[in-house]
């Protein structure tokens, strides 16, 4: 063996190491803020939602709240996970997640403190959680995403029952590990009762419904020309519509009025139990119910607003909320999220 | 620790694996400065005599002594490193990621790396100005000797040199063979060879001690052990070896090459020992006993002869065998005296 | 030669001290083996959270059991595809007239660099029919065949060619010789690559999902993201530590005993094995094997590049990203290595029980997903290490128990092929063992203990629900600005950071290359010089 091999490779090695130690000196590395104020009056948000979508909100939620602002982002349901493992000596202040079921398990941990009335009032009484723990900042309701190409307007589902037809048979798709999916599924427990919802769920199983990882290959799969229809959260739509020419991508939103298929659940905002600063936390959370951020959160994410009173500014092919009628459905209850899980798997589709 | 002290004593050492002895109680005494060579068969346990003294393998029983101090046995067992034993493996075995003054100065303290011992040591093994190559610039014997300064610089109590020219050519085995010795002599070390080559044992060292089945069968200077072999297998070992059964009867032994001289032997039946060398032959004498020529096996400077003694095929080796043919008759004497072993 | 620590020494108490284990490595190695069990001890404490009734509830269900079936058959699949392409491959760059071998040893190693979501993402979108067990076979193969290519690419170079010109002078064909005597040679570095990508494939869930095949790890994910609930994920968890323990144990079995280096040290290369007219046919198939696993994915992400409207590249944080990877993965690759030393060397010199129970407790943590070794180390983190939680120190433990296992095998191959006579030499003069590891072994293993270092350095790189949990705030490597990006859809804003991230993983690639080319180059040098 030469020297010259040796060399080679250590001095790769030590410019490793000297790479490592410099990282080890700076702490952190890039873009993380030095120094947090002596006080320590940062406010750690934890985020579950894309830093894509919601970043330039909470630049402005630090303009506004006055404090310096933290964000770390994640998945939602590995956010809520992390959280839990955290309990009491969790770092986060407020938790800003996608969907009701991670609030409600966070709530039902007791990981979530009560909000002020104040801070909750601008929304809606059913956006908000009965304890106040939390509270909905967007609204998205549930759909069928469909290509126009292989699915006649006259063909498309009216009711949870239509999708039980053979017709469907194979065509239609679903994101078993979702969130969103879990959601629904909580929502048809709640609607139908226990009997009902296993009812349907064996059935629809019966239908050999295609799995996908989440909304987005649906949503995919369904402009590609490969999948019929997806049960999907309306919104994926304007997210995927953003970047690539609508008119190629041929995906449609079909809403379903007065039926679980056209559910609404929400993302929301509560504040850390364990954290030391929750009067700036409450600070964040009501502004996430202000008017600038609700008009942020229509434009930017083609979500509905809980608030009364904001419209979208940008032309999204958006049915009104209230043309929804979606069925009556206490969104804390969406976290029983055991008893669903334990359901699909006895139906198999888990 | 006195001077007169042997540099290195085993007494009775036994060692093995579990399961398995392979040092049955050996014995071996080396003089300061000598150049003992221990030789022995594949399997015969010199590797472990030789890890043993070093320190990587454990003693079951028995000492070893290095320059009057007590390292293996009684208890007692200092590792490797403190037992001040320098090792010439086989094939050098330099570290390959150092150069060669680094290799000779591996066992060096900061300050005896500085002190000129280095090239003092490359100067002992014919390597001066050496020291700037890396190994793989160095030809085998090279590596060798430079292995050898490696062992030598801390002037160690004793070397070890396992096999060391067993993977060098045949032309240049001899040749690094007689600069080991040389650097050895000059550095006044005392050195423990082992080996399975008659000659590399017989030609470099001062003592020979043959191992056979974990033990030392016998010990002593090369040319001694080559006259005068303890039994017929060191016999056959040491050298080429003409083995006839004989029978003694006051002083003289019968055998198919007539009656040959034992001096101090007591009568009885068994074998004596030749060496081929001390056969003669006379292709037109009448002064010995007939043989056939069977083969004949030129070496440049003597000649191997293959005869036929009534059925008995007897080898020997003669400087002038210019006229002998295959199938020829000749006459075979036998100079000096044959080594008698009763059965 | 060395015996065991376990070995009836009881009757001779001196022999401890000269075979045993000396205690600075014993001390070093239990260091790592505290670090690998970290996962273990948090999934222990969640399983019988809800008390043994629930740990045997979720064990009980059919779905955990076909689940098992279903990742042990992708597992298993892949493992063997891998061990093919890898020991072919290897074969072909080091020992055959290949056309193009030089650039083919360098591109058949960068498909390390691709995580496995970007190219399930790239098949996915596609050809979205591949999805399925067949889908996900492919892109897992297509991204982690290299873990058996290039020990077996290393163990080929350190092996003497004498062997087989032997046999092929007996009269065996090439084929029978390839197989009879080639693979046999390499086959403990061969298993070790095999034994990677095994476990990899049980904890991997990106592609998977991605393909649409369910497997253990959905189980794990749903658990967590679906219903917040860590007590089954935890009793999954538990069952792929067993998994992984029995696979470890069987590749141990069949490995057998990795031959100690003999003769004369360097090794000699013969003239290239000539193709002949199979000479195409190979450049063919080594030419599809690069297009599937390289060219794939980077056809994909140059369309997305082109097509997407958001093309926009932001440099500055393209560049803070970049860095952020490179200071993670670089001081992740080092820790990871120095862990790793100790339980190398003590399974390539001393084996035994005690060390082989170690070098598995290793490789256990490679094979749950980086959601699970994420959380035990929040677990950790917040209750005993308060001060360290989501700082880069914290972070770096969380990828040394991911990834110990990559660097444990690299340097128990290197160390086994550096002589232990050497490490006899520098004893005898005077040095303890501790300096001899310092001043000898590892000196001798570098190159191996390097490329042990690369390979972790480019899986630290594309590892992402780790980093996401432990990362300090808003310390964003490229897998994290990529999840970012296409957690939305926004393909071609990801693009850039997919690429850098290729790019990144390529530099550690071409340094060992090179620093192998030398010590070729020197080898061969050396060799003239003997003749």
């Amino acid at each position: 063996m030469s020297l010259r091999t040796h060399s080679a490779v250590l001095r790769w090695i030590g410019a490793a190491a000297v790479t490592a130690s410099l990282a080890a000196v700076a702490g952190c590395g890039g873009g993380t803020p030095a120094a947090a104020p002596a006080d320590g009056a940062a406010l750690t948000i934890y985020s579950g939602r894309s830093e894509n979508l919601v970043g330039p909100l909470l630049d402005r939620l630090e303009k506004a709240v006055g404090v310096d602002v933290e964000v770390r982002y994640g998945s939602t349901g590995e956010m809520a996970a992390q959280l839990l493992e955290e309990g009491a000596d969790s770092p986060a202040d407020v938790f800003f997640g996608q969907d009701a079921g991670a609030l409600g398990a966070l709530s039902g941990a007791g990981l979530l403190a009560p909000l002020p009335a104040d801070v909750i009032a601008p929304a809606a009484a059913k956006y908000r959680a009965t304890d106040s723990t939390w509270v909905a900042t967007s609204a998205r309701a549930r759909v069928v995403t469909y290509n126009p190409d292989l699915v006649p307007a006259a063909d498309l589902p009216r009711s949870l029952d239509d999708l039980l037809d053979p017709k469907w048979k194979g065509r239609i798709g679903y994101a078993p590990s979702n969130a969103s999916w879990l959601s629904f599924v909580t929502g048809l427990r709640l609607i139908r009762g226990e009997d009902g919802a296993r009812q349907w769920l064996t059935a629809f199983a019966a239908q050999n419904p295609q799995r996908f990882d989440g909304n987005g290959a649906i949503l995919d799969a369904v402009a590609a020309g490969t999948l019929p229809a997806g049960l999907v959260n309306h919104y994926y739509l304007y997210e995927k519509t953003s970047e690539v020419d609508p008119a190629g991508y041929k995906a449609r939103n079909h809403y379903v009025p007065n039926d679980p298929l056209g559910l609404v659940n929400v993302a929301g905002a509560g504040v850390v139990e364990a954290s030391d600063n929750k009067e700036a936390a409450q600070r964040a959370v009501a502004f996430l119910l202000s008017e600038e951020a609700q008009q942020y959160l229509v434009d930017e994410t083609g979500e509905y607003p809980v608030v009364e009173g904001v419209t979208p500014t940008r032309d999204y092919d958006l049915a009104p909320l209230a043309s929804l009628s979606p069925p009556d459905v206490n969104l804390a209850d969406l976290s029983s999220l055991e008893q669903t899980e334990a359901m699909l798997q006895q139906v198999g589709l888990l | 620790m006195t001077g007169t002290e042997a540099a290195l004593r085993i007494t009775g050492l036994t060692a093995g694996y579990p399961g398995t002895q392979v040092l049955h109680g050996v014995d071996l005494e080396v003089p300061t400065g000598a150049l003992a060579a221990v030789l022995g068969g594949s399997g015969c346990g010199k590797t472990t005599l030789l890890r043993a003294i070093a320190g990587f393998h454990p003693v079951d029983g028995g000492s070893v002594h290095l320059a009057g101090r007590l390292v293996a046995g009684d208890g007692v067992d200092l590792p490797p490193e403190r037992r001040r034993v320098g090792l010439v493996p086989q094939e050098g075995a330099l570290f390959g990621h150092l150069n060669v003054a680094r290799n000779v100065g591996f066992g060096l303290d900061r300050a005896g790396r500085r002190s000129g011992r280095v090239e003092e040591m490359l100067e002992l093994v014919g390597l001066a100005g050496y020291g700037k190559r890396m190994p793989s610039e160095l030809s085998g014997g090279q590596q060798q000797r430079v292995a050898l300064a490696r062992a030598l610089a801390p002037a160690p109590a004793l070397v070890l040199l396992d096999e060391p020219f067993t993977a060098l050519d045949a032309g240049l085995r001899a040749e690094v063979r007689e600069q080991v010795r040389a650097a050895l002599r000059a550095a006044g070390a005392t050195a423990v060879l082992v080996t399975h080559d008659q000659q590399e044992a017989l030609g470099a060292a001062d003592v020979v001690a043959v191992l056979r089945d974990g033990r030392v069968v016998q010990a002593g200077p090369p040319r001694e052990v080559y006259s005068t072999p303890a039994d017929v297998g060191v016999g056959e070992f040491v050298g080429e070896a003409v083995v006839l059964p004989a029978t003694v009867s006051r002083g003289r032994a019968t055998t198919v090459l007539g009656t040959l001289p034992v001096p101090g032997v007591a009568d009885g039946v068994g074998q004596v020992l030749l060496r081929p060398e001390q056969l003669r032959l006379d292709g037109a004498g009448t002064s010995g006993v007939g043989a056939t020529v069977v083969e004949v096996v030129f070496h440049g400077h003597d000649t191997t002869v293959l005869l036929d003694l009534d059925g008995r095929t007897v080898r020997c080796r003669t400087m002038d065998a210019g006229g002998l043919r295959v199938g020829q008759r000749t006459e075979v004497r036998v100079d000096g005296s044959a080594r008698f072993f009763a059965s | 030669m060395p015996t065991t620590t376990t070995s009836p020494a009881r009757t001779h108490p001196r022999r401890r001290r000269a075979t045993g284990a000396p205690p600075f490595l014993v001390g070093w190695g239990a260091i790592a083996g505290l670090v690998a069990l970290v996962p273990l001890v948090y999934l222990v404490v969640r399983s019988l959270d809800a008390g043994p009734g629930a740990f045997l509830e979720v064990l009980g269900r059919p779905r955990t059991g076909e689940l098992i079936l279903r990742s042990l058959a992708l597992a298993g699949a892949v493992t063997a595809a891998c061990m093919v392409i890898g020991f072919l491959g290897a074969w072909l760059v080091v020992r055959t007239d290949l056309p193009g071998r030089r650039a083919a040893g360098v591109l058949l190693a960068l498909p390390l660099a691709v995580p496995s979501y970007v190219a399930g993402f790239t098949w996915i979108s596609e050809a979205p029919g591949l999805a399925g067990f067949w889908g996900a076979f492919g892109v897992l193969v297509s991204v982690s065949f290299p873990y058996v290519f290039l020990p077996v690419v290393g163990a080929l170079r350190a092996t003497d060619t004498g062997l087989e010109e032997v046999a092929r002078s007996l009269g065996h064909g090439p084929a029978r010789v390839l197989l009879g005597v080639t693979l046999r040679q390499v086959w403990p570095a061969a298993t070790a690559g095999g034994l990677l990508v095994a476990l990899y494939i049980l904890s991997d869930f990106g592609a998977v999902s991605l393909m649409r095949y369910d497997t253990f790890t959905l189980g794990i994910y749903t658990s967590y993201r679906g219903t917040f609930n860590r007590t089954p994920a935890a009793v999954l968890g538990c069952v792929l530590v067993v998994l992984a323990a029995l696979i470890t144990w069987g590749e141990a079995r069949a490995r057998g005993r990795a031959a100690q280096l003999v003769g004369r040290g360097v090794p000699r290369q013969a003239a290239a094995t000539r193709l002949g007219r199979w000479r195409p046919a190979w450049a063919g198939f080594v030419g599809l094997v690069i297009a599937v696993s390289l060219g794939v994915p980077a056809y994909s992400l140059t369309h997305w590049m082109v097509v997407g409207s958001s093309l926009g590249v932001d440099l500055p944080d393209l560049g803070d990203a970049g860095l952020v990877t490179l200071q993670a993965a670089a001081a992740g690759a080092i820790v990871t290595t120095v862990l790793a030393i100790p339980v190398g060397v003590l399974a390539a010199r001393y084996r035994g029980r005690a060390t082989a129970t170690l070098e598995t407790a290793t490789y256990v943590g490679h094979a749950l997903p980086g959601i699970t070794v994420g959380l035990a180390l929040v677990f950790l983190g917040v209750r005993v290490l308060p001060g360290i939680y989501q700082e880069l120190p914290l972070l770096v433990f969380g990828y040394a128990v991911l990834f110990l296992p990559l660097a444990v095998g690299a340097v128990r191959t290197a160390v086994v092929a550096a002589p232990p006579r050497l490490e006899e030499v520098s004893r005898s003069l005077g040095h303890s063992r501790f300096v001899t590891l310092a001043r000898v072994t590892l000196p001798l293993a570098a190159p191996g203990v390097g490329a042990g270092a690369a390979l972790v350095f480019l899986t630290i790189a594309k590892e992402l629900p780790a980093t996401l949990m432990l990362r300090p705030t808003g310390a964003d490597t490229l897998a994290v600005r990529l999840w970012s990006y296409t957690g939305v859809g926004q393909y071609a804003a990801a693009a850039p950071y997919a690429v850098l991230l290729v790019l990144l993983a390529a530099i550690p690639t071409l340094v060992l290359n090179r620093a192998f080319r030398e010590h070729d180059r020197a080898l061969r040098a050396q060799e003239k010089e003997d003749r």
